[in-house]
């Protein structure tokens, strides 16, 4: 099933150069697209206009096979694949883990206790049921990485997509990381500068260069 | 922020001496004869101005949003005679008119003077003012670090539209701009901390220092005259007592 | 409450700005080099917090917070509400710079009043006592920042009466939603960086 396809996309920032040139993607269920770019390619805007935070100057954006063009396009889209944003930082905004994770869940209309059990079972999944009340703020980089994924798992996606998952993460942390996707048995688009971590992730690799995607035989 | 005309050439002390005496002239005008010169003479300089009517149009809308409560209420009283009654007073139709043309004149001449210069020039030219230095640096930073907040602010706007966060009269929704807020807070202490760090790395000993680089030419002088005296005129005519009420 | 430059009277204007000028200069002695930085992006922050727009009814209203940013601030909040407002005339053309003084003491006062009358309570050990704390600070700064802007309407000519006595209404169920919000700003700030309640200090 095809969950995201993005075709001939442009867009620049505003008073900016190009960096989405008539760019064609897609991602389907079962899929494990690695992305490789360096910094400032591109990769994190080509996410942010599958997800409709941004506008395209043009080309079209399509979810679950159906045109995305306004907001309430992008909103059923965002039920069903989740974004990690590159920096948790921006992603983690509750006081408490437990907050955050339910937070997702109260916006898809689960009541206070079914987001509170939903949340608790995911964060017990991914082995993080000690953080639950814990402050977000005070985590270590590679908790808050762990939680922001697990705020973006609670909601059951259909598919991910990851923006640098394993960027600062200490080795230990980046290990659970990867065992905690490789089980989630989930589609993904992952986007990093680290061959080996697309390596040993994915299976279908690209290159982001001029503002497109290239494909690669491997990283 | 700017244009490449004469205006933004000006000094910015220049501009900010006649945006403030013009600003007083006109605020405290009575009469409605002289509003609506200042009005015509702040429309030409904005024209002047090249910022495009764009611009004024969509600062005009917001503006007279004020302007426009005000004429709701201002020509009506509740008077309690032998019960209550609204009563239609046409002096408070006759202020309503002054305050538009008045609102309308000054922002207008504040396109024209002030947003033709960049904010830091304009706040470097208050030093010259004789502005408390703390107020300046304290104006310097917070200028600064809009930007970045906002940034902040629109990617934490982005989180939650990821998460499929829709705003609604509920617990959940005040709650969610309650921790975007408190969150915006936190993350600026802690960038006032590394500031302040950042500062004492570099030698900071308690003064803030301000570059001196602005050049008075003639034209700016010029400038200066030709308003003050156009000022005085319609401070002359427009300083006539009249009651408000 | 921003009110538009060439509405107040020449007293009123003169009144706002003397007082402006006043609590400023006395928040601008307790500001050192570690605290200038604070009040700046504290200020900055808030600044940018007032774009929140959150519903209320059938519409929506910008948070103006003012109670929150005296708890914060202390009397500092007179300077940092001077620059703030002076950037929304610079930018927006939303005030002005000869009635900077008028709305600044509008919103100052009523900052400085929650901070030197609420303090207290904003450092207890106890939770309820913050939140309700809280929830006074948001509609009581915000209730007076209307009354004072009704009046400096009202000062300005009598034929303001009408429209004063509207203005002060309309900040009614802006109170209560701000106090809402401040209490759980202040919920937030004590579970996540309780230091800050402490003040500038």
């Amino acid at each position: 099933m095809e969950l995201i396809r993005l075709q001939g996309v442009q867009y620049s920032y505003p008073d900016g150069p190009p960096v989405l040139r008539g760019l064609d993607f897609s991602l389907s269920s079962g899929q494990r697209l690695g992305i490789y770019g360096p910094n400032g390619a591109g990769k994190s805007t080509l996410f942010q206009a599958a997800m409709g935070l941004l506008c395209p100057l043009a080309g079209e954006v399509w979810g679950l096979g159906r045109i995305c063009r306004r907001e309430e396009d992008f909103r059923e889209l965002r039920r069903t694949v989740g974004y990690v944003f590159q920096d948790p930082e921006d992603q983690l905004f509750c006081p408490t883990v437990l907050e955050d994770v339910a937070f997702g869940l109260l916006n898809l209309g689960q009541s206070r206790e079914e987001a509170r059990e939903r949340s608790l079972i995911t964060l017990n999944k991914l082995g993080l049921a000690e953080l639950g009340d814990r402050v977000t703020y005070r985590l270590s980089g590679g908790e808050k990485r762990l939680v922001s994924l697990a705020a973006v798992l609670a909601m059951e996606p259909r598919g991910l997509l990851l923006d640098e998952p394993a960027n600062g993460l200490d080795p230990e942390h980046a290990a659970r990381l990867e065992r905690v996707l490789n089980e989630s048995g989930m589609a993904w688009a992952m986007v990093s500068h680290d061959r080996s971590l697309l390596a040993r992730t994915c299976d279908t690799f690209w290159e982001m260069a001029g503002g497109r995607l290239r494909p690669l035989d491997s990283v | 922020m700017m244009g490449g005309t004469w205006l933004s050439n000006l000094d910015p002390r220049a501009k900010l001496a006649v945006a403030l005496a013009y600003t007083l002239v006109v605020a405290l005008g009575q009469r409605p004869g002289p509003g609506i010169m200042a009005l015509a003479a702040s429309f030409a300089l904005y024209i002047l101005s090249r910022q495009g009517m764009g611009l004024l149009l969509r600062r005009a809308f917001s503006v007279n949003l004020f302007v426009a409560f005000l004429w709701l209420f201002l020509p009506w009283r509740l008077d309690w005679g032998g019960g209550p009654v609204w009563r239609y007073h046409p002096e408070g139709l006759a202020l309503a008119e002054l305050i538009t043309y008045k609102v309308n004149a000054i922002f207008l001449m504040t396109l024209a003077l002030l947003r033709t210069s960049r904010p830091t020039e304009l706040i470097h030219g208050l030093a010259h003012f004789h502005l408390p230095a703390k107020l300046l640096a304290l104006a310097m930073l917070f200028y600064r670090y809009v930007h970045v907040i906002m940034r902040e602010y629109w990617r934490l706007r982005m989180a939650l539209k990821v998460r499929c966060f829709k705003p609604g009269n509920n617990l959940h929704t005040y709650r969610t701009f309650a921790y975007l807020v408190g969150m915006l807070l936190v993350r600026s202490l802690d960038r006032a901390e590394r500031i302040h760090q950042a500062m004492l790395c570099r030698g900071f000993t308690g003064t803030y220092w301000l570059l001196d680089h602005f050049r008075w030419h003639r034209r700016d002088t010029l400038f200066v005259l030709v308003s003050g005296a156009g000022l005085a005129a319609l401070a002359v005519l427009g300083w006539r007592s009249a009651s408000w009420s | 409450m921003h009110i538009s430059e060439g509405v107040l009277s020449g007293p009123v204007l003169a009144a706002g700005g003397v007082i402006a000028l006043a609590g400023a200069a006395w928040g601008l002695r307790k500001l050192d080099a570690r605290n200038l930085p604070r009040a700046a992006l504290l200020s900055s922050a808030f600044f940018v917090a007032n774009l929140v727009h959150v519903p209320l009814g059938p519409s929506n209203v910008h948070l103006i917070l003012n109670g929150l940013l005296g708890i914060l601030l202390g009397w500092a909040a007179f300077p940092a509400l001077l620059v703030a407002l002076a950037l929304h005339a610079l930018l927006f053309q939303f005030g002005g710079f000869i009635v900077l003084g008028a709305n600044t003491t509008n919103l100052a006062l009523p900052a400085v009043l929650c901070y030197l009358l609420l303090s207290p309570l904003v450092r207890s050990a106890n939770r309820v006592t913050v939140l309700v704390a809280g929830f006074a600070a948001g509609a009581f700064s915000v209730s007076l920042a209307g009354i004072m802007a009704a009046l400096s309407l009202y000062l300005s000519g009598s034929a303001f009466l009408t429209s004063a006595q509207a203005l002060l209404l309309a900040h009614l169920p802006v109170a209560v939603v701000e106090g809402l919000i401040t209490a759980l700003v202040l919920g937030f700030l004590r579970q996540v960086k309780p230091e800050m309640l402490r003040g500038m200090g």
